[in-house]
């Protein structure tokens, strides 16, 4: 078992500016060596937390996290910087997110020197550089430039990207990674992404868009307000949603091939 | 009607070092809309939505260089005076800007916001301003009562409500709106939507809305253009660019999100 969730909750406590907020209640999931998952739900619904709980970052109140077989409440020290180097992480802000003063090629390699060592270097270089070309900046005006200069929010999620998978993670965790994408290239990630598992990553993919969900796994979680409301496979939950909120959801979801009087008549397009 | 004619927008470029160069951010764009409808400009960040709305009431940053016209019932608003395209601001042409529910002044209460509006614009005394308010609140889908909470004690979704009554105060006729909806949840995007229709439907306004998120703009509007660096590359009702997308770059654009929508 890759992943194992138990009955997980989470509280934040109250400080000065608000009060307790319980952020995760009761969710389990499950996840064998090559599955992957996407977790769904609004702001505040709990899927950030959900991803730092399995990276370690935050403390189960209640239930458990296992990753790769191992309590990571427990884990610390060499054992638990194993575990997360066995993990690709890509935050939800490529802004605080990327070392600044890097170039992009540098905060990519970044990883890949720290663990392997500088005598590996060369070998990093050329894995960041086909990475960087695969997700379509691999110019060499973009390589070495500075991440906090002239690079936009899109080209930034797409180095972070690289970034989380130059080490080839066993899971690979992505809070909104396309978000600030445009939909050709988002697109283009999610291939690159689906390329890696079908090679045997796992990854828990965090989205607020369900298409986009279904998209880069088939089964899936609804959250709201730190509950598992609805879990199985995307499919099933676009079609036809058992839980009121998630039923609310998809009646939002704005959809380009119902648009005007569009009835999803095919033109061989 | 607003008629833009072959616009072109031009701005100086900030470089490390100072300003220096020039971006073209429009390239002679020409696009008409009516009163009474709903527009949608949609492309990708940096296409140019933003600059074109922002060029209507007159709004671009100094130093920027315009050309061609944006004529409002036949007037060209390219050659007004700032004191002429004051007079036009808010009671004709009241703009939504990226960001509005951002952009309270956290010490004031939302219905102060409000007044100070009614007062600086329309001269309303305190208490019609009052009564007003409570109206404004209402097209917007707010509760009245929201007017004596501050910015901070309401959500995102209440926020953006709350820039649209703003922007309804002195009755405008056109209604410029800058997405309005980014960064907020699916459900709430849905419900603002609604509202910014329902005001398009029941008091006649004229409305072009800017969105990079094309299943959203199409979803609302009568007719749709798509920009892409700088320049229109398509125009139509929605039904027509998602069925026979006539430019390769907005056929790619539609395809990437049908294929998204479609279930393999």
């Amino acid at each position: 078992m890759l992943l194992d969730i138990r009955k997980l909750t989470i509280d934040f406590p109250p400080s000065r500016k608000r009060k307790a907020v319980r952020a995760l209640e009761d969710v389990s999931l499950r996840l064998e060596a090559g599955e992957s998952v996407s977790i769904v739900g609004e702001s505040g619904s709990g899927k950030t937390t959900l991803i730092r709980c399995i990276s370690g970052h935050v403390t189960p109140t209640s239930g458990s996290v296992s990753l790769f077989g191992v309590d990571i409440a427990r884990a610390a020290g060499r054992r638990l910087v194993d575990l997360r180097r066995r993990c690709g992480v890509v935050s939800q802000d490529p802004y605080g997110s990327l070392p600044p003063t890097l170039t992009v090629l540098e905060a990519v390699m970044e990883p890949w020197i720290l663990v392997r060592g500088r005598e590996e270097r060369q070998a990093g270089e050329r894995t960041a550089r086909a990475l960087l070309e695969e997700l379509g900046i691999g110019r060499e005006e973009i390589l070495s430039s500075r991440v906090r200069l002239s690079l936009s929010g899109g080209q930034r999620q797409r180095v972070a990207i690289a970034r989380s998978l130059v080490l080839e993670p066993e899971l690979l965790l992505c809070d909104e990674p396309t978000s600030m994408q445009d939909a050709s290239t988002r697109g283009d990630i999610l291939r690159i992404l689906q390329r890696r598992q079908e090679a045997g990553m796992s990854m828990i993919f965090v989205t607020h868009d369900l298409f986009l969900a279904r998209k880069a796994a088939s089964r899936g979680l609804v959250l709201y307000r730190g509950e598992a409301v609805e879990e199985g496979f995307c499919r099933d939950f676009l079609a036809s949603p058992q839980h009121p909120y998630t039923k609310a959801l998809v009646a939002a979801l704005p959809k380009l091939s119902s648009s005007g009087t569009y009835a999803g008549e095919s033109d061989g397009r | 009607m607003i008629s833009i004619r072959n616009l072109s927008i031009t701005y100086g470029r900030m470089t490390s070092r100072g300003r220096s160069g020039e971006t073209r951010a429009v390239k002679n764009l020409s696009l008409s809309v009516e009163k009474g409808k709903l527009f949608a400009l949609a492309g990708e960040s940096g296409s140019g939505k933003s600059s074109v709305l922002m060029a209507i009431p007159g709004l671009l940053p100094e130093g920027t260089r315009v050309s061609g016209e944006i004529l409002l019932d036949g007037r060209n608003l390219t050659a007004l005076s700032e004191e002429e395209l004051n007079a036009l601001r808010w009671r004709r042409i009241a703009l939504i800007p990226q960001g509005a529910m951002n952009s309270f002044t956290p010490v004031l209460t939302v219905g102060r916001h409000l007044e100070e509006v009614l007062d600086v614009h329309l001269g309303l005394s305190k208490r019609s301003a009052r009564e007003r308010t409570d109206e404004l609140l209402g097209m917007a889908g707010l509760d009245a009562s929201l007017a004596s909470r501050y910015p901070h004690e309401l959500s995102g979704g209440q926020k953006q409500r709350a820039a649209i009554a703003l922007a309804l105060a002195c009755d405008p006729d056109w209604l410029l709106c800058d997405e309005p909806t980014t960064a907020l949840d699916v459900i709430t995007q849905k419900g603002i939507v609604d509202t910014l229709k329902s005001l398009v439907e029941t008091k006649g306004v004229g409305m072009l809305l800017v969105s990079h998120d094309l299943p959203l703009a199409a979803s609302v509007c009568s007719r749709l253009f798509i920009m892409k660096e700088g320049a229109l590359v398509e125009e139509g009702t929605p039904r027509e660019i998602v069925v026979h997308p006539k430019n390769p770059h907005s056929a790619a654009l539609v395809n990437a999100l049908l294929e998204l929508e479609r279930e393999e």
